[in-house]
């Protein structure tokens, strides 16, 4: 009991600390901002493919810049392009700075006027049920990027183009090296040991899943786990209770979003003999850290690699 | 009545009891983890808490679900017969009174005010529901007498307000928007033996309206014959009126909106059995219950371990059941 307890504060320190890292990190790469943008005035248009596999061109990196999707406001501010962004939806919470972007409207219905009157010369987006605004905006004249990765890996490809597309190449290199070594200790940590079954509620009323080809999917790989969800087909499927008690997971994490609590989801109908649960392996994680395709994934990758395997946290 | 007619009536019954049991030991055995009938009898015996993912599926997950299903089908099938006969219009389902919309909204402020589902969303869906019935009956009541087309506009134009309403706060959300969308599409996954509990009161309104068949067959033939004939039509329609807004509300109030049951069922059996409705009521609440644990089943093995709302296989398998025996009728008569 008290060596869970240990293991737990020693998990939450290392939380505390990579927070702590995180931001110096990121502060770090604001302060470069100005020496990069200087830096890079590069000849020639840039040219990059985005996750739906159309080409994005700009004559010259962009100086007003648009997001529609929280998640890449986040990587625009990680790479120091704080400086260029012009306006953001009221779902922008981080940084800090982000909240006081002009808003456009909400993730799923940002106004096209607002991002017009604001003149950018790049607009960021997310898949999905903005698929349908790619279009609209293009036509308005405006470049827009989609940022809609399924991998860890894929978010770090994104992190990098648009370092590319904002003439950010050296302050992305680094947000990319941050996240590769988060992996890579992740990797480590995880390697010889055995892969738990893990499931992740996206919901609860019906109960939601992250299904195979996300990557909250192949975020649980990383860190060490069995994604039970894979098994329900791709997206956020809904998933069957019974099925949950067959396979038993040995750990189960909620995102915040599902608002649910470790103490009501233990004593859901069905729940209780889960090994999970009797195990005390219920957990809820913050949302933002691993549904955002941004650089803040690393630090989801280490809470979860942390649920699913706290006995391989190092001592602190 | 011929004692023909009063025959197959009795054989409607027969059979649909049947099944009724049928539907109900399919929906016990089969699901994304089967359980053979063997099993199912060693899980009855041996109780909850025996023990064992499958004990605990059974007892904790199937059994309850089943259960609400059975009983949700039900209520809006009696709702639905009562409606339709009602108001003499076969476009009626539960959901044209505006109970469903106000139940709907009381559990969309629930969802909003991040309360919990028991009790409190229920209570509110059920408070919603009911104040909603009492608003559309102001409105229709003139000298005592409940206007029934009045009744019937009135429903469905504060129904539509009521939606409104719920698209104003479901855009104002934000994070809560899915919870609500997936609420509005009904369901019975997660529900348990709270929400049996609370569909269980659902049963004495689904007797009461069979003590009114006779008055029932009689308002078919318009309100001035069954005058006439000596029925006290006033309180006639505020029992039935008033049992079938419980039924709406109870079951909108644990499930959700799930659509087509109501509107369906209730035709299919009169297709099937005549307008009676000592033989209609009491074959619509068998079909519908039926009907809804079939579809339930159908939602929680298609696409397994996945599943499907049910209103969605509600509407899949009942639209060309119910074509189906529109152009038999047509052909036969």
């Amino acid at each position: 009991m008290s060596t869970t307890r240990i293991r737990r504060f020693a998990a939450a320190v290392l939380l505390l600390a990579a927070l702590a890292i995180g931001a110096i990190a990121v502060s770090a790469c604001g302060s470069s901002d100005s020496t990069d943008t200087s830096a890079s005035p590069s000849a020639g248009p840039i040219s990059v493919t985005d996750d739906t596999g159309a080409t994005v061109t700009l004559d010259q990196p962009a100086q007003k810049v648009v997001s529609i999707a929280p998640a890449d406001t986040e990587i625009a501010y990680a790479i120091g392009g704080g400086s260029k962004m012009v306006g953001g939806t009221s779902y922008d919470d981080y940084p800090e700075e982000a909240k006081s972007l002009a808003k456009v409207g909400d993730f799923s219905n940002p106004s096209i006027e607002k991002i017009v009157a604001l003149e950018p010369d790049l607009v960021l987006a997310a898949g999905g049920i903005q698929a349908g605004l790619r279009s609209k905006i293009e036509k308005l004249g405006m470049q827009v990027f989609v940022v809609d990765p399924t991998t860890y890996d894929g978010v770090m490809t994104d992190i990098t183009k648009l370092g590319q597309l904002m003439g950010l190449e050296a302050n992305a290199a680094k947000v990319v090296a941050d996240m590769t070594a988060a992996k890579e200790k992740a990797q480590v940590r995880v390697a010889s040991l055995d892969r738990p079954a893990t499931f992740i509620e996206v919901y609860s009323k019906p109960l939601m899943t992250a299904g195979k080809g996300t990557f909250i999917d192949d975020l649980v790989t990383l860190a060490g786990g069995t994604n039970i969800g894979a098994a329900a087909g791709p997206g956020f499927p809904n998933f069957s209770s019974e099925v949950l008690v067959q396979d038993d997971p040995a750990v189960y994490v909620a995102m915040a979003g599902s608002q649910s609590t470790p103490g009501a989801i233990a004593k859901r109908p069905g729940y209780s003999g889960l090994a999970a649960v009797k195990d005390g392996k219920v957990y809820v994680v913050d949302d933002n850290l691993i549904a955002r395709p941004g650089p803040r994934l690393a630090l989801g990758l280490e809470q979860l690699a942390a649920m699913i395997h706290p006995e391989a946290s190092p001592a602190p | 009545m011929t004692s023909r007619a009063r025959t197959s009536g009795r054989l409607g019954i027969v059979l649909a009891v049947a099944i009724f049991a049928a539907c109900l030991l399919l929906s016990l055995a089969l699901g994304p983890v089967s359980l053979s009938p063997a099993k199912l009898v060693g899980y009855l015996t041996a109780g909850p808490g025996a023990g064992g993912p499958g004990n605990t599926i059974f007892w904790d997950i199937r059994l309850p679900r089943v259960l609400l299903a059975f009983i949700v089908g039900a209520s809006l099938s009696v709702a639905g017969v009562i409606l339709q006969d009602l108001f003499l219009n076969p476009l009626t389902d539960p959901y044209v009174t505006g109970v469903s919309s106000g139940a709907a909204l009381g559990a969309t402020f629930g969802i909003v005010l991040h309360l919990a589902p028991l009790p409190w969303m229920t209570v509110l869906a059920l408070a919603g529901g009911f104040a909603t019935l009492g608003t559309v009956w102001v409105v229709a009541r003139r000298r005592g007498r409940i206007d029934i087309y009045v009744l019937l506009l009135a429903g469905v134009t504060i129904s539509y307000f009521l939606t409104a309403v719920i698209s104003v706060l479901m855009i104002r959300a934000g994070q809560d928007m899915d919870a609500i969308i997936y609420w509005l599409l009904g369901s019975f996954n997660g529900r348990s033996w709270p929400e049996v509990e609370v569909a269980l009161f659902a049963l004495p309104f689904m007797i009461v309206p069979l003590f009114y068949a006779r008055e029932m067959n009689i308002l078919l033939q318009g309100e001035k014959r069954a005058l006439e004939l000596g029925v006290d039509v006033e309180r006639a329609k505020r029992v039935l009126l008033f049992a079938a807004a419980a039924l709406t509300a109870i079951a909108v109030s644990v499930s959700g909106v799930i659509g087509f049951v109501g509107l369906v069922v209730p035709h299919i059996v009169r297709l099937m059995v005549g307008p009676g409705h000592q033989r209609v009521l009491p074959i619509a609440l068998l079909g519908g219950a039926a009907m809804m644990g079939i579809a339930d089943l159908l939602s929680r093995t298609m696409l397994a371990p996945s599943e499907i709302p049910v209103g969605i296989v509600t509407t899949f398998v009942g639209a060309p059941l119910f074509v189906y025996l529109l152009r038999r009728r047509r052909s036969g008569s």
